[in-house]
C-alpha cells in the first residue's frame, strides 16, 4: 500500500511517517503544495493523506487535480480547520473521509484501512487475525469458522482493534471512536470496560485466544503474539 | 423624571412666585395712587370751597347730600375712611371723606367732603384680573412650547438614544449617527461615534486574537498528541508500570487542552456569527443520530430514554449547530444523572425539554449557563457544555430556561424555539 502523506508541519510529518510505516504503509511525503503537486502527476498512489492548509496553495485545488489524475486514489483529508464549509467541499470534491487535528493516530488508522478496503477490493475482503475472521462488508465474526453475534458498538470495536493490531490504543481513542468527537469526562469511560469485556467473553465463548490486551492505565492492545 | 419636566417645574415655579409679587406691588402700587389722587381731589375742592366762602358766598347744600355735608356741631377733623349705604342700589360703598372747619357768615361751621371708592376698586379687580389671566396664558404657552421643542429639539436626541440601545456590538459596526444642527447633540453624537468606533476595533482586534491563538495551539497540540500516542507504542514505556500511567495522563490531559480549545473555537464562531448557512433540519433525526451514539454511555450507566416526539419539526437551522445543541444537552443529562435513572426528552412544534432525576444543585441557576461552571470544580470536563447550548440558543432566537422540581427532583432543561416574548 503506497500512501502519500500532504503535511507541512515537519513534527507532525514525521510522526505520522513513523506510524504509518508501523502499520505497514509505503509512504512518501510532501511538505507543501508544489512538492504534493508534481507528486501527484508522477505517481499512483493508493490513498493520499491531505492537509488543507498549505504553504503554496490550498489543499482542495491539490484535492481537485488528484481526482483528474487518478480518481482511483483514496483520499483523507486532514485539517486544523473543522468547518462544515470545508468537510463538505471536501466531501464533494471526492474526498473519502475527513479528519480533524488533532486527531488519534489509531483512528487515522482505521479510517485508511476502511478507504482501501472500499477502494482496493471494493469491500470484498476478509480481515484475517489468528483464529479470527471477519467479512466487514457483511458485518460478520468467525471464530474457528463459527460465526459469533455482536451488537453494533461491540462490532466496531473489534474492527477499531483490528485496524490497529499491536498498538496501544488509548481509552480516549476508543472512546471517541464509538461516541464521536466529544465524549470528554474520565468517568465515562466505564463504558468502553463493559464493551470490552463483553466482547472478550463473546469471543472467548467461541474458543478464541484472549488476545486483547488490558494495558493498565493506558488502555487496550490487540496482541499479536 | 424628564429634563423638560424639570425645568418646567423651575420655571413654572420661577413665573408663579414673581407674578404673585408683581400681583400685590401692584395692587398695593395702583392702590395708593388711586387713593392720592381721591385725596388730592378732595383737598382741591376743600381749597375752592374755603375760597368761595372767603368771598362771602353762603354755603348751600347740593343735590348730592352725600358728597357734600354740611355741620353746626364740630366733627373730627382730617382725612378718614368711611363706608355708607347707597340707598339706590342697597350695598355699602366705601369713601373717602375730608372734614375741615369754615367761618361762614361768622358761624363756625364743620364742612365734610365725600368721594365713593367704588370706581377705584372696580380700576383694580379689572388690574388684577387681566394679569392673572396673562399668567395663566403664559404659563400654558410655556408648557405647549416645551411640548413642542421636546417632540422637535429633542428628537434628535432621542434618536442618538434609541440607536445606542439598540446597538450590538456583534454586528461589527460602529454607531452611523448624523450631525444634527444643535451643538450640544452634534457633541454627543459625535463622542458616542468615536466610542463605538473605538470598541469595534478593540472587539474586531480581540475577536482576531482569540481566533489566531485557538488555531495556532492546534498545531502543537496535534504534534504532541501524535507524538505521545507514538510514545505509547514503545513497548518498554508502555508496559513499565511508572512510566506507562504518566504517558497515558499526559495523553488525555492533551486531549483534553485540544477539545477545550474547539469548544472555546466554537463559541467565538457563534459570537461571531460565522454559522450563516442555516437549512431545514429535521430535529427528531438529529436527535436519533445523537442518542445513538451516546448509547454506549446510556447503556454503561444503566439510563433510560424516553422519546416523546409530538410532530416531526423541521428547523432552519445549521447542522454543526443543530448537532452541538442536542449533543450538549444530552451529555449534560447523562453527566448529571444518577445511576439507574432515565432522560426524557420531550419534543414539539414549541419546545423541546430533557430532563434528568439527579440531586438539587447548589447555586443560582442563572449562573450555571456561564462559562468554565462546573458541577464539581474536580471535574474534567471544562463547563462549557451549557454555555454553548445558551449561546445557539441566542444565536436562533431560542429561550433556553432551566429549572428543578423538587417534588421529582427532575432537572428540566427547556429550550423554547419561539420565545413567549415574539
Amino acid at each position: 500500500m503506497k500512501l502519500l502523506l500532504v503535511e507541512d508541519e515537519p513534527a507532525l510529518r514525521s510522526t505520522l511517517i513513523e506510524s504509518l510505516r508501523q502499520s505497514g504503509y509505503v509512504v512518501e511525503v510532501a511538505p507543501d503544495f508544489v512538492q504534493a503537486y508534481e507528486k501527484i502527476r508522477l505517481y499512483r498512489y493508493d490513498c493520499v493523506l491531505l492537509d488543507l492548509t498549505l504553504p503554496g496553495g490550498n489543499g482542495l485545488d491539490l484535492l481537485r487535480a488528484l481526482k483528474a489524475e487518478n480518481p482511483a486514489a483514496g483520499v483523507l483529508i486532514l485539517t486544523a480547520r473543522d468547518t462544515l464549509e470545508d468537510r463538505v467541499a471536501g466531501l464533494d470534491l471526492g474526498a473519502d473521509d475527513y479528519l480533524v487535528k488533532p486527531f488519534h493516530l489509531s483512528e487515522l488508522n482505521a479510517r485508511l484501512r476502511a478507504i482501501i478496503r472500499r477502494r482496493q477490493f471494493q469491500g470484498q475482503h476478509h480481515i484475517v487475525f489468528r483464529d479470527l475472521l471477519v467479512w466487514p462488508e457483511r458485518a460478520e465474526v468467525l471464530v474457528h469458522g463459527e460465526s459469533v453475534a455482536l451488537t453494533r458498538k461491540e462490532y466496531d470495536l473489534l474492527l477499531y482493534l483490528l485496524a490497529n493490531p499491536g498498538r496501544v490504543l488509548t481509552k480516549e481513542a476508543i472512546a471517541e471512536h464509538l461516541c464521536g468527537d466529544a465524549v470528554d469526562t474520565a468517568d465515562t469511560f466505564d463504558f468502553i470496560y463493559t464493551h470490552l469485556k463483553n466482547l472478550r467473553k463473546k469471543l472467548q465463548e467461541k474458543g478464541a485466544d484472549n488476545y486483547i490486551r488490558t494495558m493498565y492505565g493506558v488502555g487496550y492492545k490487540l496482541s499479536g503474539e | 423624571m424628564k429634563l423638560l419636566a424639570a425645568t418646567n417645574r423651575y420655571y413654572l415655579g420661577l413665573v408663579a412666585v414673581l407674578f404673585a409679587l408683581a400681583s400685590g406691588a401692584l395692587y398695593y402700587g395702583v392702590n395708593a395712587a388711586l387713593r392720592h389722587e381721591v385725596d388730592e381731589q378732595l383737598g382741591l375742592h376743600k381749597r375752592q370751597i374755603a375760597a368761595l366762602v372767603q368771598a362771602g358766598q353762603p354755603l348751600v347744600s347740593t343735590p348730592f347730600a352725600d358728597q357734600f355735608v354740611v355741620s353746626a356741631r364740630p366733627r373730627r377733623l382730617g382725612l378718614t375712611d368711611t363706608i355708607l349705604r347707597d340707598n339706590n342700589e342697597h350695598t355699602w360703598v366705601p369713601h373717602r371723606q375730608l372734614t375741615f372747619r369754615l367761618q361762614a357768615q361768622g358761624q363756625p361751621r364743620w364742612v365734610t367732603l365725600r368721594k365713593s371708592l367704588v370706581e377705584t376698586n372696580d380700576l383694580l379687580a379689572v388690574v388684577l384680573g387681566i394679569m392673572l389671566a396673562v399668567l395663566v396664558v403664559l404659563m400654558l404657552s410655556v408648557l405647549l412650547l416645551n411640548r413642542w421643542l421636546s417632540v422637535r429639539l429633542w428628537r434628535q436626541f432621542y434618536h442618538t438614544l434609541d440607536a445606542l440601545r439598540r446597538y450590538d456590538l456583534q454586528q461589527h459596526r460602529p454607531l452611523a449617527l448624523p450631525r444634527p444642527r444643535i451643538e450640544e447633540f452634534a457633541e454627543l453624537n459625535l463622542a458616542v461615534t468615536h466610542l463605538s468606533e473605538r470598541l469595534v476595533a478593540d472587539y474586531e482586534n480581540l475577536r482576531e486574537f482569540t481566533a489566531n491563538a485557538a488555531h495556532e495551539t492546534q498545531t502543537p497540540l496535534a504534534i504532541m498528541q501524535a507524538q505521545l500516542e507514538q510514545l505509547l507504542q514503545v513497548s518498554a514505556l508502555s508496559e513499565n508500570p511508572t512510566a506507562a500511567p504518566l504517558l497515558a495522563d499526559l495523553y488525555g490531559a492533551t486531549r483534553r487542552l485540544s477539545r477545550l480549545h474547539q469548544a472555546l473555537g466554537l463559541l467565538s464562531k457563534i459570537e461571531n456569527r460565522q454559522f450563516a448557512k442555516a437549512q431545514p433540519l429535521d430535529l427528531a433525526a438529529v436527535l436519533d443520530e445523537k442518542v445513538d451514539q451516546l448509547a454506549p454511555l446510556l447503556e454503561a450507566r444503566g439510563l433510560q430514554l424516553h422519546r416523546h416526539l409530538e410532530q416531526a419539526l423541521v428547523l432552519a437551522m445549521h447542522p454543526g449547530l443543530a448537532d452541538s445543541l442536542l449533543h450538549n444537552l444530552l451529555y449534560n443529562a447523562i453527566k448529571h444523572n444518577q445511576p439507574g435513572g432515565d432522560i426524557t426528552v420531550r419534543l414539539s412544534a414549541e419546545a423541546l425539554e430533557i430532563s434528568n432525576p439527579g440531586p438539587a444543585i447548589e447555586g443560582d441557576p442563572s449562573r450555571f449557563f456561564e462559562r468554565f461552571r462546573k458541577h464539581h470544580a474536580a471535574t474534567e470536563s471544562p463547563g462549557l457544555g451549557l454555555s454553548i447550548v445558551q449561546q445557539i440558543g441566542a444565536y436562533y432566537g431560542f429561550a433556553v430556561t432551566y429549572c428543578y422540581a423538587a417534588a421529582g427532583q427532575r432537572h428540566t432543561l427547556r429550550v423554547a424555539f419561539r420565545p413567549a416574548a415574539a
